[in-house]
């Protein structure tokens, strides 16, 4: 059963298309949708929402019209904006019970969703202070629990990971793929990050300027674009020479390296140059690859 | 963090209540941060001390009643009477009802709801309008009550309080619509407090002035007009038109027939639109 269904859809707006001809599916689980900047990722999602009207195409969500049906839609979903849209004077408790309350709960359900979600995302006593005094981390995770108060069947989640640490990105992609999995709750995530998605989704859909240009299951994807990020505290070029000796793809990404990963090797040449290196490793991390190699890779095919 | 707790994610398969419940929710929502209940103290501060002095007229009346059998002033002239702070409370509560979720674009967590954006307004104006609507009705029912206690000589005047608290309605609905037009034009509250004042201030200064002005040129019947450029002395004429009541205007009398029952419409209709316009453009962002 598709959870998403897009069919030559586009949308218009009076100076940009924001999204062109866009046909697509996905299934349950965790979708991500990949792309740049104003790719029209978040305009997908308005749609998806039935709150904004499209020019051409259909679009179905859960097996419901985004169009005529959209009120049945945003009663089975729920939705983390990209945008800060917390107030700061209430606390998280009685922010997520009032929406919760805004989705139809009755008042004592509102209560008992709302603790419950709070602690599965992980805000414990500070869920009673004021949110104007919160952390960018504990922020998206206010964001999260009012989108999945009202037990959706399915969340779209805008840029989740935008601002935070990269512990905090750690722990939120951790969540997300446990409400895809344990919770039973399918999840459109968008990202401008490939490489996050990678740990996370069952399928990515990547989308350039409106247009589709890649669905595929996740495997598929690592298998193409497998890389390592590499980060010293000091000596990187040092360690990029090495590991070109040893016969690696290496090229620098600011203070960090990206090394293409053959097999098994990559790893020990990586351990192997910085102990004769005699380097302070500091970060060795799988595919945080960036959305420009897959542009770069569709161009070269093309 | 701590782990304890962990008893894994629970489904919710209890009742998902419809539209009238979740518009109602909201309105009590809205309402109680009219009066700051559920807020901080100093939110309460505001609303609860305007409202302990529009009760101090209404002791002062029935302490007068009760000792030296006359009333202080009558029922249909309460709200003009106060009108001062009836203003400075639908300055400074309406922007809290609307700038907020403007200020810190929380409506698409609302729109990405069942909630519609004209059932979010007009949660919001009910909520205000009750708000209004309780803050002149109870002083006005207190002193009848008192009035009917103390018994003064001749027949309790039932059908002037209930013309005045007929009358509040209408003025509720007329200053909270303008209100929250005013005050939802700017996401910042400081400025919608001055903005709702102001034009206050304006309506209020400018009616004797141009009445006056009229007046002394020997525009007599155009002077009259002027009073209803504040939305008290409106209300008033109207209440005047129907019942026949004093009319509480410094001099000079108000134009009769429908026009100000009409004014009184035309103005809730543009209030109206305005906050349409105002949230179709913050419902696309």
């Amino acid at each position: 059963m598709h959870i998403l269904a897009i069919e030559g859809l586009t949308k218009r707006f009076p100076t940009v298309t924001a999204l062109d001809r866009l046909t697509v599916t996905a299934g349950p689980g965790v979708t991500g949708l990949v792309g740049a900047n104003g790719a029209g990722k978040s305009t997908l999602i308005k749609i998806l929402l039935g709150l904004l009207p499209v020019s051409e195409g259909r679009a179905t969500v859960l097996g419901l019209d985004a169009f005529t049906q959209g009120a049945e839609i945003r009663r089975l979903v729920g939705y983390m904006p990209e945008h800060e849209c917390l107030p700061p004077d209430v606390s998280a408790t009685e922010l997520v019970v009032h929406l919760a309350r805004m989705s139809g709960l009755p008042r004592t359900a509102a209560r008992e969703r709302a603790a419950d979600v709070l602690r599965h995302v992980g805000l414990a006593e500070e869920r009673y202070r004021p949110i104007g005094g919160y952390s960018t981390g504990m922020k998206q995770r206010v964001k999260l629990a009012q989108a999945l108060v009202h037990d959706p069947k399915l969340i779209f989640l805008d840029e989740p990971t935008n601002g935070l640490d990269p512990r905090g990105r750690d722990e939120m992609l951790t969540l997300i793929r446990r409400i895809g999995t344990e919770f039973g709750i399918s999840v459109l995530v968008t990202s401008h990050l490939l490489g996050e998605l990678e740990r996370v989704c069952d399928h990515v859909i990547v989308i350039d300027a409106g247009r589709l240009l890649r669905s595929s299951a996740l495997t598929e994807f690592t298998q193409a674009t497998e890389s390592i990020t590499v980060e010293v505290e000091e000596g990187a070029d040092a360690l990029a020479g090495r590991l070109a000796e040893l016969g690696q793809t290496v090229s620098p990404l600011g203070r960090t390296l990206l090394v293409e990963v053959r097999g098994p090797e990559t790893y020990d040449a990586v351990r192997d140059a910085a102990a004769d290196l005699d380097l302070c490793l500091i970060r060795l991390e799988q595919g945080r690859q960036r959305i420009e190699d897959v542009f770069r890779e569709e161009a070269a095919r093309v | 963090m701590s782990e304890i707790y962990d008893i894994g994610y629970r489904h919710y398969d209890g009742p998902r209540l419809g539209r009238a419940h979740t518009t109602l929710a909201l309105g009590v929502h809205s309402l109680r941060g009219v009066f700051g209940l559920g807020r901080p103290a100093r939110s309460k501060i505001m609303p609860f001390s305007l409202a302990a002095v529009m009760m101090f007229p209404v002791v002062v009346s029935i302490a007068m009643m009760a000792l030296v059998q006359q009333r202080l002033g009558d029922y249909s002239g309460y709200a003009v009477v106060m009108q001062a702070v009836i203003a400075i409370f639908l300055a400074s509560q309406s922007p809290t009802v609307v700038a907020p979720d403007l200020r810190h674009r929380v409506l698409p967590l609302y729109l990405s709801r069942p909630v519609t954006i004209a059932e979010y307004v007009g949660a919001k104006v009910a909520a205000m309008t009750v708000a209004m609507f309780l803050l002149v009705a109870v002083p006005l029912t207190v002193m009848f009550i008192g009035d009917l206690l103390v018994d003064l000589p001749g027949p309790p005047p039932t059908g002037e309080y209930l013309g005045a608290v007929a009358m509040a309605a209408v003025l509720s609905v007329l200053l909270s619509t303008i209100g929250l037009a005013l005050a939802a034009l700017t996401p910042r509250r400081g400025l919608g407090v001055a903005s709702v004042i102001t034009v206050y201030l304006l309506s209020t200064g400018a009616a004797p002035m141009i009445f006056a002005a009229l007046y002394s040129t020997g525009h007599d019947a155009a002077a009259a007009w002027a009073w209803l450029i504040n939305p008290f002395w409106l209300v008033d004429a109207v209440q005047a038109g129907l019942f026949g009541t004093t009319q509480h205007i410094p001099e000079g009398s108000y134009p009769g027939g429908p026009v100000p029952a009409l004014i009184v419409l035309a103005l809730i209709a543009a209030a109206v639109a305005v906050l349409a316009a105002r949230y179709r453009k913050a419902a696309a962002q």
